[in-house]
């Protein structure tokens, strides 16, 4: 069984991105903080201006925020709300089956498709539907945005993603 | 009663005339728009459209592509460029 990914870490260094699934939390990059014009001759650190706490290798596994994932609900209200017209509410139905039966293929050997591949086209549908319930149906929105990961987590599982 | 309802009533019927059909054309306009975006077609904006049949419309978009947007047969919606 696949864990739940964790949410993604920002990290500073202007580096490649980093997969989601991959969270590496790279070693906090000791900021060579030497002002080349100001630096006495005695090499004293300076204290850093607020003693951050040094960053754990513990953050990639800082508690992810287990929503209770209520699918049917999350449909109900989908079908129900009237932020979105019948014919987008139809074309959103046939693109998450689309996508459905993608994961069915990459399940049954059928597609040459990776986890990774799939992760694309459900963050642009889950994009879609946020952008056509912003508006109109927040807090259905911001539910959906809640339950993003623990969605994918069900789709990213294949035991349970035969349970849908 | 009779009288307040006859004075208001052309008013009313007025209002109804002009406000009424005009948030349901909004709405059908927004679907079809959205539709059309989440096929991927450019269109931009639906400015008119007319009914064909049940679930059947033919959009006109502000860029001037016309759209008949229907449901077929395996329940797919699908926008046929005219």
């Amino acid at each position: 069984m696949q864990e739940t990914p964790p949410p993604a870490v920002k990290i500073d260094v202007p580096a490649p991105k980093v997969e989601p699934s991959a969270a590496k939390i790279e070693s906090p990059a000791p900021k060579t903080d030497g002002p080349a014009t100001k630096v006495p001759a005695k090499a004293a650190a300076p204290p850093p201006p607020a003693e951050k706490p040094p960053m754990k290798e513990s953050v990639a596994a800082a508690p992810v925020k287990s929503p209770t994932l209520d699918l049917a609900l999350l449909e109900k209200r989908l079908k129900e709300t009237s932020a979105i017209g019948v014919f987008t509410k139809l074309t959103l139905k046939n693109q998450v089956d689309d996508l459905l039966n993608r994961f069915r293929a990459h399940y049954e050997g059928r597609a040459k498709t990776t986890l990774a591949d799939l992760r694309q086209p459900y963050d642009l549908l889950i994009l879609k539907v946020l952008a056509l319930l912003q508006d109109g149906d927040p807090s259905l929105a911001r539910a959906i945005t809640d339950s993003r990961e623990a969605i994918w987590s069900i789709l990213a599982d294949p035991a349970r993603f035969k349970t849908l | 009663m009779n009288c307040r309802l006859t004075r208001w009533a052309p008013i009313l019927l007025t209002v109804a005339f002009y406000a009424g059909p005009l948030p349901a054309a909004d709405a059908l306009s927004k679907d079809l728009t959205s539709t059309i975006a989440l096929l991927g077609l450019p269109c931009g904006q639906v400015v008119s459209s007319r009914r064909l049949g049940e679930n059947d419309y033919l959009a006109t978009c502000k860029n001037k592509m016309r759209y008949r947007v229907f449901v077929d047969a395996k329940g797919r919606v699908v926008a046929q460029r005219q």
